[in-house]
């Protein structure tokens, strides 16, 4: 690995990237691993509720500065605010660590159903939306979720889920035992005729991977884990990566432009090293996995001749159906505690209303909710009621542990005018114009969120609660937020995509994306452990190019 | 302070008063009397403590010299403001007012009522929205950044601290201040 030449230099390393790094590097190739951040320090923030991922009033955890990464919300009338990832939710930032948001995710490992990936066939065509099919079906990535979940980690057993999508190999540790609040639900959920199930998730049950199992801590959803019981990509692929003795992982550096040559090829990357030095590295592969703001914002600031406005963008489809998740649910006060107060909160959930629901394209999953310290909690009151005084005072006092909330991502509808674009005045502090983001929820999103709330509060309901109220997402945007996707869209058709099904940039053979920018549509579910099969299918697909022929320079 | 006497012809002599520290980075003593009475009105004690028993003020000061430095002039315009439309209308210093009238003062600025006429580059509702949130932050948050004093929000909410389930590591950045 001399003179800055590699094999394949992947961009980004979270659940994408973190992932390609260690396929590719198995796979025989040299590779360069780039990450903006560091390694995430459990001790540095520990269970700080105003310093963590979930709650960033005073700063992320695990990054990115604010300082050095200020971003652009373009408003409805058309103004160009600046603002930092500690200025509420318009920022859309996502940890900028080694394993990125895996480190302090609530690591729900959901797999899309198979109706997630056929969208348009489903549902037909939806006005204002450019909703889609994948050109990849679930049975093609099928094998690869069962790589992640058995990689990486998952405990879950989707047997009581007469709606998963089918599975060849059951998952690797038993599901979680539901904690006090799952199990008063659950009894609900049962009388109602619904069918809930343990949430899967990419935390040990049992000791796995030689490491320990999950101490059910209550700071989980937002921290990272002080025993390292829940799996990312930094305590699992990356490592095994670097085991190798194939991948460098740098961290520190900041990747500001790919370099293209003249005709179709990516030779490198530029980039700023630890010290701001700037320098190049070459390849005969890139792979981009920097999350979709950042993978698109990438891709706009790498011109050529052949790609003037950015690479893989000569149809103006980069940076474009900018996606996340709107959260919509309800609460429901127990005139006893429901919460037990056992990490992480979130234990059971069902999947009746993500897909085939009267009126309603998609949906979502349904579950009770991480916990919520207390700060968070301050913002969690019924309709009408005091912001402050002893009324707040007492509510928190008397109500934290009696607060039950079920709640989901709706499954939101792409539109093209919700995008990123680099803003033509702002740098970051790299000199690198930063994202400018802009556009709306399509006005469905909104309709099915009332659906899905309503949903949630029958169950409450059903479960005794003496108060309910719903809480109604899917307004504003432009969406994305830690589940932003859709970005570099895939496809089969140059004219209406950015990449094909194997995650190669159209017209750039040795151009990959391997994050949630490739997803066409974002399903009802928490897009990680998808991000991840992604990351296997596409490194894969790298692996056998590469060996085969083409790329090799 | 370690240079309390002065020694004059060989002889100690002490003097009739002494410096006390200031106690806050950023806020006059005027100002943090003012501010402690409304963030005790947001979270008043009663039989569990409220803002000031937990310190928010001190929460406040300590984030207005670092993350919230661009709060700073928000702060000291709103408190004279605030200070100066309660003189006017209410004849007495916010703090010195009886609870029930600081309360139905905060809910003229919350309502933006048109008695209130010192504000200009931003309203009343606006500065108590961002005194409510940051009183909830120093209340409610993690003692090291200056409020929430040994934690006793947690306590009073009855989740007690520190947390048992599995581990033994509150050594780190835990203290108060």
């Amino acid at each position: 690995m001399d003179n800055n030449k590699y094999d394949a230099i992947v961009v980004g390393a979270g659940a994408g990237g973190g992932v390609v790094a260690k396929q590719l590097a198995v796979g025989g190739m040299t590779v360069l691993l780039l990450e903006r951040g560091g390694w995430p320090v459990y001790d540095e923030h520990i269970n700080d509720e105003l310093i963590s991922q979930r709650t960033w009033v005073l700063g992320t955890a695990f990054g990115p500065d604010g300082e050095k990464n200020p971003r652009v919300i373009v408003r409805k009338d058309g103004s160009h605010e600046v603002i930092g990832p500690t200025d509420g939710w318009d920022y859309n930032h996502i940890a900028a660590c080694v394993g990125s948001g895996t480190v302090s995710y609530g690591a729900m490992a959901w797999r899309f159903m198979p109706e997630d990936f056929k969208m348009r066939s489903t549902y037909g065509n939806v006005t204002g939306s450019t909703l889609e099919d994948w050109p990849l079906s679930y049975e093609e990535l099928e094998p690869y979720y069962e790589m992640a979940e058995w990689e990486i980690g998952v405990a879950g057993d989707d047997t009581q889920n007469p709606f998963a999508p089918p599975r060849k190999k059951s998952h690797p540790m038993p599901p979680f035992e539901y904690n006090r609040e799952a199990n008063v639900l659950k009894k609900a959920a049962v009388r109602m005729g619904l069918h809930p199930f343990p949430i899967p998730m990419l935390r040990n049950s049992v000791p796995y991977n030689d490491r320990a199992a999950c101490i059910r801590n209550r700071t989980c959803c937002g921290f990272a884990c002080p025993v390292d019981g829940k799996n990312g990509t930094q305590n699992t692929t990356i490592p095994r990566a670097i085991q190798t003795g194939n991948c460098d992982l740098k961290t520190g550096c900041k990747v500001t432009e790919i370099l293209l040559d003249d005709s179709d090829r990516a030779k490198g990357v530029r980039y700023f090293d630890v010290n701001d030095k700037g320098t190049e590295a070459y390849a005969d592969v890139v792979v981009v996995a920097a999350s979709a703001i950042e993978s698109a914002r990438l891709l706009l600031n790498s011109k050529s001749k052949l790609f003037p406005d950015g690479a893989g963008n000569n149809f103006d489809w980069v940076g474009r159906n900018l996606q996340g998740h709107a959260y919509t649910g309800a609460f429901g006060l127990f005139d006893y505690e429901i919460l037990d107060y056992v990490g992480p909160g979130a234990s059971l959930a069902l999947c009746d209303y993500n897909h085939h629901n009267e009126g309603i394209i998609g949906g979502g999953l349904l579950a009770n909710e991480f916990n919520r310290l207390p700060y968070l909690y301050t913002g969690i009151r019924p309709p009408g009621s005091r912001r402050w005084g002893k009324e707040h005072k007492d509510f928190q006092r008397f109500s934290y542990l009696k607060n039950s909330q079920v709640v989901g991502p709706i499954q939101e509808m792409p539109v093209f005018e919700s995008r990123i674009q680099l803003d033509p005045a702002v740098k970051d502090h790299w000199g690198m114009p930063v994202p400018a983001m802009s556009g709306e929820r399509h006005p469905l999103d909104h309709e099915h969120c009332k659906f899905l709330s309503a949903r949630a509060e029958e169950i409450l309901i059903e479960a005794g609660a003496v108060e309910t109220w719903q809480s109604i997402g899917g307004r504003g945007g432009p969406s994305g937020g830690q589940h932003q996707m859709g970005t570099l869209r895939m496809g089969n058709d140059k004219k209406t995509s950015v990449v094909n099904k194997y995650g190669q940039v159209h017209e750039i053979d040795n151009l990959f994306i391997a994050d949630g920018s490739v997803f066409v549509t974002g399903g009802g579910f928490n897009p990680v452990l998808t991000i991840m099969a992604i990351g296997y299918w596409v490194g894969d697909n790298i692996v056998n190019i590469w060996k085969g022929t083409g790329l090799k320079s | 302070m370690k240079n309390t006497g002065l020694t004059i012809g060989g002889s100690l002599i002490l003097p009739a008063c002494y410096y006390e520290p200031a106690p806050f980075r950023f806020f006059s003593r005027e100002e943090a009397d003012c501010l402690i009475a409304v963030c005790e009105c947001i979270i008043p004690a009663d039989d569990a403590p409220g803002a000031t028993d937990a310190g928010v003020i001190y929460y406040i000061d300590k984030q207005v010299m670092g993350p919230f430095i661009k709060f700073q002039s928000i702060y000291r315009e709103g408190l004279a403001a605030l200070q100066k439309d309660c003189y006017k209308t209410m004849q007495y210093k916010f703090e010195d007012l009886p609870s029930d009238q600081q309360i139905k003062f905060l809910e003229r600025m919350e309502g933006n009522h048109e008695t209130l006429k010192s504000w200009n580059a931003f309203q009343p509702s606006q500065f108590f929205n961002m005194v409510i949130n940051h009183t909830m932050q120093g209340f409610y948050g993690a003692p090291r950044h200056g409020g929430n004093k040994d934690y006793m929000s947690y306590r009073m909410i009855g989740i007690g601290y520190p947390q048992i389930t599995g581990q033994n590591r509150y050594g780190k950045g835990d203290s108060n201040g």
